[in-house]
């Protein structure tokens, strides 16, 4: 059967399309400044900004569509692939660069996400989603945020061209280890994701380098205040090979890049552009969490991976959602493993942010996060010799391994402590959570209540109070409130014996 | 005790620190309140200071440059609050920064300190709730006009966002609380206005029926979200109730 495309309205088309696109996670907006002007509409706070939360509690801050859900690959888990009979969509250029500049005027959205699936082949999709940006950008004097899928397998040209157009770009790792990828997505290779990355690293390094700034991103100002992050190129253990055992890239011997592809054939790519920017916010992926068999520690250390060699932005984990049946997935009443997602994007924060490595949270040995404790507990309850810290001596990378204390507020204790100081009343004001970190410091000498430093003990304690948040995010939307009155039908029928006893009354 | 009262402006405001300082009777033998007064107390006495901008002005000058530039952002920021008590947190935080100078900001021990710091920490999450969730509708003429009901007036905290966002369009934020308005000419600056009943009404009108966009947008809102992971309350802590009464897609 053939289905006509001109049937499809406006409206219809933007709900298959955005229905489609729904499983990307990345929906940032963040990672670039850029002030308006006369003329075009549009600018971008590099902090970024959501401008809705959708019923599921996620934010919406880009336009996020697919291009056409008309895919001719089969990857297993995915709901366009070829063989699930949808119905199927695809946008003209036109239509999208006028759903974007309206919904932008109206303060809808912050700008665009442009995925889709593979229509024809690589070249074919990729150059119809250049047209659309291209015209965006130009035609249309659109300023604002857009963040493109790289389709792997696509000409490098056509990606070069993207990331001058775009902010932001990502491909999917979709799964970390090339077994699996082998397994669920038959179409796409190890060397066919990572080589768009590896080009597309090499044209943020050529255009940092061209205007003056470091050939890696930025990362959060604190970071400079730490030793031994995972972007501390100085102090950076390489993952060892056994580490990395199966994950991608096939040849982990040789950390060193997989060179970007010189354009297929056609010589090699034009040099940078004098201060054209390219790919500004740098670029992103995403991984599935629990649609192979890989563990968090494989997750966890392909993400540090990624981070280090490919200098990526953010990484994104997805909770397996099962959409179709097939024997190599999971079975279709699987519940997505909300909670395991959850302890891998804190996991993430604490590469990112607080100093941790992948290995200090996670072993070989112990390859799953703890359902009970966040990954930051687990970990100081392992390192106990380190604790209690002292709030007025201890530097800020000792504060921000103490459970309950973030980056703002160790920053705040830092600087506050200067002129006099702290009580826990003060870091209670201050934003530190002390039902986790009253274990873990001392303010003046003293804890705040008479508490042993005992293992046992403070997981006990921990356990009580994380249990709550644990069973919301795996029950989301299960509670309800307890009614006095024929609610949850507590009635019991009368007993044939309470009846004797009422007529003989010895009620 | 003498209290110092004056009406919520920013210049009111200003001008009652500075006669307040001025009048030698002692920080602890003072308070400063807005007007209206509900309740007044026996032992007390009142005095109203009216707007004055000179003195307003001297203020301004003495806290950037006594304490620091970012002072003075935090001092406007609270100033913009919905808080009654924003004028007493206001003065209590300027005696030590004009003590400390600019470290004083960093003394959170300090309850004056602690109190004018989470003043300004929530007017300012409040203005940036604003600048997401202020939603444009398309009047005739290519106007955009959005309505919005905040609890602080964030209508100058966010018109300069939009002006930088929006350049080339026309476009008024109404506050509907306070019947204030901040309007955009095409290619122009914005300015802030005060609106009359009768223009209040005409840029209330329903919005315009041949308007496609607000449909397409509840459509994409509603098909964007995951069923398997519904979770209402987590999008209540993003999105409060209170702010959705202007938001498009959570029109009925």
């Amino acid at each position: 059967m053939e289905v006509k495309q001109n049937d499809l309205s406006l409206q219809e088309k933007l709900n298959i399309l955005a229905d489609a696109a729904k499983y990307d996670v990345a929906c940032t907006s963040s990672g670039v400044d850029r002030r308006g002007k006369k003329g075009s509409l549009g600018n971008s706070l590099s902090a970024g900004i959501c401008h809705s939360f959708s019923a599921d509690g996620r934010c919406i801050s880009l336009l996020k569509i697919l291009l056409s859900n008309d895919c001719v690959y089969d990857c297993k888990y995915c709901i366009n692939r070829v063989s699930n009979d949808t119905v199927r969509a695809t946008f003209t250029p036109e239509e999208i660069c006028t759903l974007v500049t309206e919904f932008y005027r109206r303060n809808y959205i912050e700008g665009l996400f442009l995925s889709s699936g593979v229509v024809k082949n690589p070249a074919y999709t990729a150059e119809l989603m250049y047209r659309t940006i291209f015209l965006l950008r130009t035609r249309y004097h659109f300023n604002g945020y857009v963040h493109v899928k790289a389709i792997p397998n696509a000409p490098a040209e056509l990606i070069q061209e993207l990331g001058y157009l775009a902010d932001r770009m990502s491909i999917n790792l979709e799964l970390p280890t090339g077994e699996s990828l082998r397994r669920l997505a038959p179409h796409k290779s190890p060397s066919s994701i990572l080589r768009p990355i590896a080009q597309i690293q090499s044209g943020i390094e050529n255009y940092r380098l061209s205007i003056g700034k470091e050939r890696k991103m930025e990362r959060h100002r604190t970071n400079r205040y730490l030793s031994g992050t995972i972007f501390d190129t100085a102090a950076n253990p390489q993952l060892n090979s056994r580490e990395t055992a199966g994950l991608l890239p096939p040849h982990t011997e040789t950390p060193a890049r997989i060179p970007p592809a010189r354009g297929s054939g056609s010589g090699p790519l034009p040099a940078v552009r004098e201060g054209k920017p390219f790919v500004p916010a740098g670029q992103s992926t995403q991984m599935i969490v629990g649609a192979a068999r890989e563990t968090d520690f494989q997750l966890l250390t392909a993400s540090q991976y990624m981070y280090q060699i490919y200098d990526l932005k953010r990484v994104f984990y997805s909770a397996y959602i099962p959409l179709n049946e097939d024997p190599a997935l999971p079975s279709a009443d699987t519940a997505p493993p909300l909670l395991r997602e959850h302890r891998l994007y804190q996991a993430d924060w604490l590469l990112r942010y607080y100093g941790f490595q992948a290995s200090d949270l996670l072993s070989e040995d112990r390859p799953s996060f703890n359902v009970l404790l966040d990954p930051k507990c687990d970990w100081a309850l392992r390192h106990l010799e380190l604790f209690p810290v002292e709030i007025s001596r201890a530097d800020y990378s000792q504060l921000l391994k103490v459970p309950g204390i973030g980056v703002k507020s160790a920053m705040r204790i830092v600087s506050s402590r200067r002129t006099a100081p702290l009580s826990f009343e003060h870091l209670k004001r201050m934003g530190v959570v002390l039902k986790r970190a009253k274990y873990f410091i001392t303010c003046g000498g003293k804890m705040m209540y008479r508490i042993p430093i005992e293992e046992n003990f403070i997981t006990r304690q921990l356990v009580g109070e994380d249990r709550k948040t644990a069973w919301e995010l795996e029950h989301p939307d299960s509670y309800r409130q307890l009614s006095l009155f024929d609610d949850f039908h507590f009635h019991v029928q009368p007993q044939p014996d309470d009846l004797m006893k009422s007529a003989t009354g010895q009620l | 005790m003498t209290v110092f009262t004056c009406e919520d402006s920013p210049d009111a405001m200003l001008t009652c620190i500075y006669d307040a300082w001025d009048s030698r009777l002692g920080h602890r033998n003072i308070r400063l309140m807005l007007e209206p007064l509900y309740e007044t107390e026996l032992f007390c006495s009142y005095r109203h200071i009216d707007a004055d901008s000179e003195k307003a002005g001297k203020v301004v000058r003495s806290i950037q440059k006594k304490i620091s530039p970012g002072a003075w952002r935090m001092v406007y920021r609270c100033a913009m609050s919905s808080n009654p008590e924003k004028l007493e947190i206001i003065y209590r935080f300027l005696l030590y920064g004009f003590a400390y100078g600019s470290p004083a900001l960093q003394m959170l021990q300090e309850p004056a300190v602690a109190a004018f710091f989470e003043l300004d920490r929530r007017t300012g999450n409040e203005a940036h709730r604003f600048m997401e969730f202020i939603r444009f509708v398309s009047f005739p003429g290519d106007v955009l006009v959005s309505h919005i009901s905040p609890k602080s007036d964030v209508l100058t905290l966010t018109a300069p966002y939009f002006s930088d966002r929006l350049p080339s369009e026309h476009w008024i934020i109404i506050d509907d609380t306070r019947r204030t308005a901040a309007v955009h000419p095409r290619d122009g600056e914005f300015y802030l206005t005060r609106l009359s009943q009768e223009e209040f009404d005409r840029l209330s009108a329903p919005a315009r029926e041949d308007d496609p966009y607000p449909d397409l947008w509840k459509g994409f809102f509603r098909y964007i979200s995951i069923k398997a992971r519904e979770n209402k309350r987590c999008q209540r802590g993003f999105l409060p109730l209170w702010m959705r009464k202007h938001v498009t897609e959570f029109e009925p």
